[in-house]
């Protein structure tokens, strides 16, 4: 091991960590997103991040209970609801895709999806 | 007689490699990253780049990838792994060729597996034209550190040695 290899590799590794991170950040951007909120296992509502709604509530009251949404810059949570345990206040917000918030007394699932392109590759094999 | 001697000692180095190859399959990997893999066989090609110059190096590291074809039957990973042995082989040899004093078998071992990565990245987002196949590449790179080293530190080991042998068989 010569000085180079250990320079090399302290260089390779920052920005690796560095890129990785840029990527991760990059990653929470809301433009290929939308929230999917789902009841009794239908999709009621999709809704696509934007600096307009920041901010917003909305109520969700159907037939298996009430739950009061809270949308925010790129992130999602439940703050109220009237089910017993309250895990999916608890839980706090989600912002990633395939992140769920799930409240099992109200058959209520808020999942972030994102935008599938029609025209990508289904998968790859490598 | 020197140039029969040569080419059995190539032959050996690309069955060597080959066997290496398909060896490293068989190890599971505690990442389950596509493109992730250990590169074991990059030892010989390193190890020929060393002893034989750049041209042998070439040629046992492209031999080793269509034979490998043949081996794993997987052409789609054969355009992978062909764009990343030639260009890890070019870095690897211009590293060891003019960056000699700086970086040790170590370095250049790291320099050839992050050339691998890259050149199969850039031909994974040819082929799927997508350039978000790029954010694949931090992770590879991360994951070339530790092959590279670990393959240039054994790489070390067979070159000393066989530089050795070498001179004995060539009378050099």
């Amino acid at each position: 091991m010569t000085k180079g290899d250990k320079l090399l590799i302290v260089f390779v590794l920052i920005l690796s960590l560095v890129s990785m991170g840029y990527i991760r950040k990059q990653g929470l951007s809301n433009q290929d997103k939308y929230i999917s909120i789902q009841v009794n296992g239908e999709e009621i509502k999709k809704i696509i991040f934007d600096d307009s709604i920041i901010g917003k509530t909305l109520p969700l009251d159907t037939k298996y209970g009430y739950n009061l949404i809270e949308i925010g810059d790129n992130e999602i949570r439940v703050i109220e609801a009237d089910c017993p345990d309250k895990y999916d206040v608890k839980q706090g917000s989600i912002s990633r895709i395939g992140e769920t918030i799930i409240c099992l007394p109200n058959r209520l699932v808020i999942e972030i999806k994102g935008i599938e392109t029609v025209d990508g590759i289904d998968m790859m094999n490598y | 007689m020197r140039k029969l001697n040569k080419t059995i000692f190539l032959s050996v180095l690309v069955a060597v490699g080959l066997a290496l190859s398909v060896l490293e399959s068989a190890i599971p990997l505690p990442i389950a990253f596509p493109g992730a893999k250990l590169g074991l066989s990059n030892m010989v090609v390193l190890v020929s780049l060393v002893v034989f110059g750049f041209k042998d190096g070439i040629t046992v590291s492209v031999l080793k990838s269509i034979v490998l074809v043949l081996v794993t039957g997987s052409v789609s990973s054969f355009i992978y792994s062909f764009s990343g042995a030639i260009l890890s082989c070019i870095i690897m040899y211009l590293g060891y060729r003019f960056f000699q004093s700086v970086f040790s078998i170590i370095g250049i071992s790291i320099l050839g597996a992050l050339a691998h990565n890259f050149a199969q990245v850039t031909v994974a987002a040819f082929i799927m034209s997508n350039l978000k196949i790029y954010t694949y590449l931090p992770f590879l790179m991360l994951t070339s550190l530790f092959s590279g080293y670990f393959v240039g530190l054994a790489s070390s080991f067979i070159i000393k040695n066989l530089k050795v042998s070498f001179n004995i068989i060539f009378r050099r």
